[in-house]
């Protein structure tokens, strides 16, 4: 099978702090850690497993500025076949929708089978790209999805709902699925794998390679800390006095 | 005038929540402006649910066929697109959910409609849209302007627009499905329900939920041990889950259960609007977490600043003096 | 003149850094507690290539440079002390002087289960009442026919107790003192092998450091590392090439100390504001990250000279362990100063590191060993 995945690499902010930069468009980024957007971890396994049981080639693709050839080296040490950076810097102000109509551009030339992203970036949120993907290739998708069968001509393929049901569908290929986290384990690169990746080219295309007009469906006007809502009333006071606060609170509500 | 048509979200016989959410959202926006509210219900056999859906929109279109008796996202796609090319609404409102995303984006893409997902609040401002969503985990607003159209599509995100009490009495229109058999490239096959743990979290009156904080799954215990002191149950939110630490009928949050307990702790819970969506509704919450900034104490009545491994032990024997 | 890491080194750093800090910093307070040797997460470095860092490829290993086993161990030690010298002893202390010294049936026959961690490596030099001075160790091995006998006993052997292969040095001909000390590969199942005392240490608790004792055990001929008499040459070089690693371990103990600090100065408050605002703790943490930056360097040049081919390092080699566990001594002190009365609890990762910490002062040469070999090269 001929895999694509589609991985964007992210500032690390679930435990980070997060600031408003000068411009206000965007985060103050040098003190953050970056990486592989959690999502794309999971799809980037799931389709290294396909490879691992059907053979064929996997393609990772990233729109990104130049860090982001770290990251599709370490996808390339995981299990990817060749990778492509598409020239972040190139393109000015993207959605998810642009990002999308980018990496269609680049994708419509290649042979694929299925292709893999994560079902949403923990920068932008936007659950956007695999769906606006498929619709741009013609294809057929499914999000938040748990797990990818294939069998003959058959493809079984679970979505997560909310309350932790299960929608089962068939599905027929190729198809674009956007994976949710959680659903295998994704593996780390070896130190062989790791050496071999590194000298691997990763093909770089710009402005003169996607020569397309591409726009935003929405831009951004700021960026602000969230206004605080109701805001909980805070106990202070030593460990033992909060505790015995507290257990005052739980208590007088009847529960113990 | 801007109308606006909603998608109602609906699965095994039921109306979900974030339909009346956004039907009440969808209505203040059209009545601002004096437009109208219309609401899309794709169903089979629904008769039973028009009756409260009436009270919400000023219109309710029904499209009634077998093909819509369980979820596909490629049918919905279908029939909303000729739905929306006759109706012409200036805003189509879906919700932020597993329902909603498999098909809004590849939709409005479809229809050429600036769209975009997950958005907290819309106005319409300069005849145009103007939308706020989170970034970054949630410690960021933002927000964004939708590029000019005559027509757009948002995703809203569930429990950022609370449910009123419907006081309309809509005309309803059934239409012919515009679909009548699933694409042989796309088939719904079964909705398979959650496996059944030792423990229900949603009949618990008192819920321990443990998040990230708790660092390594060798903590675990001591949770554990604080819930049975105080009659609780151990709940989390996803990472845990994701790390296999507990099993997923454990889970608090939009992709796992949603709680009503009376009593709702919330240890090293940072507090990301999936999470929260799952536990809003417990009737007390105390958040315990080190940073004073998590988003859990925006919806916390009790909040505890600090090092959950010392608090945590001296509310148990607190607790347990409290008992004798 | 370049200070960046190359692309592979990098990726290695980062793999490595989010391996361990996902995998085995969690277990780090578990098994500084129980003690218990970590062998499922040597098993996962093992496929992860972790065991033969600089073996070559062709013996099971993964082929890279001593600045890259340097990081890898850095990493592994900002996680976990013990797993961090585990680590270390199988690179530098067991497979490196298979790989530098070892015959080609050697490398082949012991190379490959070092690495993919069938078993795990260890070094048997130090004995009871031979530490510093090597040429003052007792044990023998006297040529029988096809085998050497092997008499003695080994004391403070990191990874002793569960290794399989042991890298053990021994008098072949008292007489030449220091020429006259031989290596022999030893395999745990010989005849006449067995474990002494388990030490209860202070830190780096995971370690399985034991005695080992050597009572007529068969070691075959062919088991002997280089030639009769190579033992001290061996050994001195296989030190200038693992204290580069110790100094890597100290690296990675002192970073974690000082995240720890600095994570906690902006949480703990006290007389209104984060005790990160107050001079006295700026200055620690100051103070700290300069030394961790000047060790680190330390380090990886040292490792940058072995990479080069230079014949000899061992003044790099004691400069960056000397320094390098000095100021892991002293950072692991101030964050557990910083820290205040609970620093000094076991619910902080800092009373432990403090542990850790104080085991590279002693370890593969003193400190007061490394200023000699320092100080001799100066002035030979």
């Amino acid at each position: 099978m001929d895999l694509i995945v589609c991985i964007k690499r992210v500032p690390q902010t679930a435990e980070a702090e997060v600031r408003v930069d000068s411009s206000g468009k965007d985060i103050v980024k040098d003190r953050l850690t970056f990486d592989m957007n959690e999502a794309d971890t999971y799809a980037l396994e799931a389709a290294i497993l396909l490879k691992e049981k059907f053979g064929g080639t996997i393609t990772a693709i990233s729109l990104g500025v130049a860090d982001a050839e770290d990251t599709l080296r370490i996808a390339l040490a995981k299990g990817a076949d060749s990778a492509v950076r598409i020239k972040a810097e190139d393109f000015g102000e993207l959605d998810g929708f642009k990002t999308a109509a980018l990496l269609k551009e680049v994708i419509k030339d290649i042979k694929f089978d299925a292709i893999f992203t994560g079902c949403m970036a923990t920068d932008d949120s936007y659950y956007q790209v695999g769906p606006v993907l498929a619709e741009m290739l013609g294809v057929p998708h499914a999000t938040l999805v748990s797990k990818v069968e294939v069998s003959e001509e058959k493809v079984r393929v679970n979505r997560e709902l909310e309350g932790g049901l299960i929608e089962h569908l068939e599905m027929s290929l190729p198809a674009v699925f956007a994976v949710q986290t959680g659903i295998n384990e994704p593996r780390y690169a070896s130190l062989i794998a790791i050496r071999r990746a590194a000298g691997k080219e990763i093909k770089i295309l710009g402005k003169e390679d996607i020569p397309v007009e591409t726009k935003t469906n929405s831009t951004l006007e700021e960026l602000f800390v969230p206004p605080v809502g109701k805001r909980a009333e805070i106990l202070t006071g030593s460990a033992d006095e909060v505790a015995a606060r507290t257990a005052g609170i739980i208590k007088e509500k009847g529960l113990i | 005038m801007a109308n606006i048509l909603a998608v109602v979200e609906h699965r095994q016989g039921a109306v979900r929540d974030i339909t009346y959410e956004l039907l009440t959202f969808g209505r203040k926006l059209a009545e601002k402006t004096d437009g109208k509210l219309t609401g899309v219900l794709l169903g089979h056999n629904v008769d039973n649910l028009t009756d409260n859906l009436k009270k919400h929109v000023h219109r309710l279109i029904v499209a009634d066929h077998d093909v819509f008796k369980d979820f596909n996202g490629d049918v919905y796609q279908q029939a909303l697109a000729d739905i929306i090319k006759k109706e012409n609404p200036f805003l189509t409102l879906i919700g932020n959910t597993a329902f909603g995303i498999d098909f809004c984006p590849s939709l409005a893409t479809h229809l050429g409609v600036p769209f975009t997902t997950d958005c907290i609040d819309a106005e319409i401002a300069d005849s145009g849209i103007r939308v706020t969503r989170q970034l970054y985990d949630g410690k960021m607003d933002t927000h964004m302007k939708l590029s000019e159209s005559p027509s757009y599509m948002l995703t809203m995100r569930s429990g950022t627009c609370p449910a009123e009490e419907g006081n309309l009495s809509a005309e309803m229109q059934k239409i012919e499905s515009p679909i009548t058999t699933q694409p042989s490239y796309k088939k719904f096959i079964e909705y398979i329900e959650a496996a059944v743990g030792d423990v229900d979290i949603t009949k618990a009156d008192v819920l321990v939920g443990v998040g990230r904080g708790i660092k390594e799954q060798a903590n675990l215990s001591m949770v554990e041990d604080f819930a049975k002191a105080i009659g609780g149950v151990v709940a989390c939110s996803r990472p845990i889950v994701d790390a296999n630490w507990l099993p997923k009928d454990r889970q608090v949050g939009s992709s796992g259960k949603t709680v009503k307990p009376k009593l709702y702790i919330a240890v090293g819970i940072s507090g990301a609007f999936q999470h929260i969506a799952g536990m809003k509704n417990a009737d007390t919450i105390i958040a315990i977490n080190k940073d004073s900034n998590a988003p859990i104490f925006n919806e916390a009545d009790y909040g505890i600043v600090d090092d959950l491994f010392k608090v945590l032990p001296a509310l148990k024997s607190k607790i347990m003096e409290l008992k004798k | 003149m370049n200070f960046d890491l190359t692309n592979d080194q990098k990726m290695l750093q980062e793999e490595v850094r989010k391996y361990a800090q996902t995998e085995l910093a969690p277990l780090a307070p578990e098994i500084d507690k129980s003690g218990e040797f970590p062998w499922a997460s040597i098993k996962k470095m093992a496929q992860l290539g972790l065991l033969g860092v600089i073996v070559p490829e062709q013996y099971g290993g993964s082929g890279f440079d001593f600045v890259s086993l340097a990081i890898a161990i850095e990493e592994i030690s900002r996680a976990c002390a013990s797993t961090g010298v585990i680590v270390a002893v199988n690179n530098s202390l067991t497979t490196y002087p298979i790989v530098q010294f070892g015959s080609e049936e050697q490398k082949k026959k012991y190379l490959p289960s070092l690495c993919n961690g069938q078993k795990i490596g260890a070094f048997g030099l130090t004995e009871p009442n031979a530490g510093s001075d090597v040429a003052g160790m007792e044990s023998t091995a006297k040529l029988d026919g096809g085998h050497y006998i092997l008499n003695g006993t080994k004391r403070f052997i990191t990874n002793g107790g569960e290794a399989g292969t042991f890298v053990v040095f021994a008098y072949t001909n008292r007489e030449l003192k220091h020429k006259g000390i031989s290596a022999f590969i030893v395999e745990r199942d010989t005849p006449g092998f067995s474990l002494g005392n388990h030490e209860d240490l202070m830190g780096i608790r995971a370690t399985a450091n034991c005695e080992l004792i050597f009572e007529d055990v068969k070691v075959p001929k062919e088991n002997i590392l280089g030639n009769e008499g190579d033992g001290f040459k061996i050994c001195m070089n296989t030190l200038d090439v693992s204290r580069i690693d110790i100094g890597a371990q100290a690296v990675g103990i002192a970073q974690a100390s000082l995240d720890e600090a600095v994570k906690y100065s902006k949480e703990r408050k006290a007389f209104g504001q984060p005790v990160c605002n107050f001079q006295m703790i700026q200055s620690m943490i100051a103070d700290m990250a300069t030394q961790i930056q000047a060790a680190r360097l330390l380090v990886h040049y040292a490792g940058y000279c072995k990479d080069k081919g230079m014949q000899r390092f061992s003044k790099e080699s004691a400069m960056s362990k000397y320094y390098a566990s000095d100021i892991a001594v002293d950072v692991a002190r101030k964050a557990v100063q910083i820290h205040g009365g609970y620093g000094y609890s076991k619910d902080y990762t800092v009373e432990r590191l403090y542990r850790d910490a104080k085991i590279l002062e002693l370890y593969e040469g003193t400190s007061e060993v490394q200023k000699i070999v320092i100080a001799r090269e100066l002035t030979r």
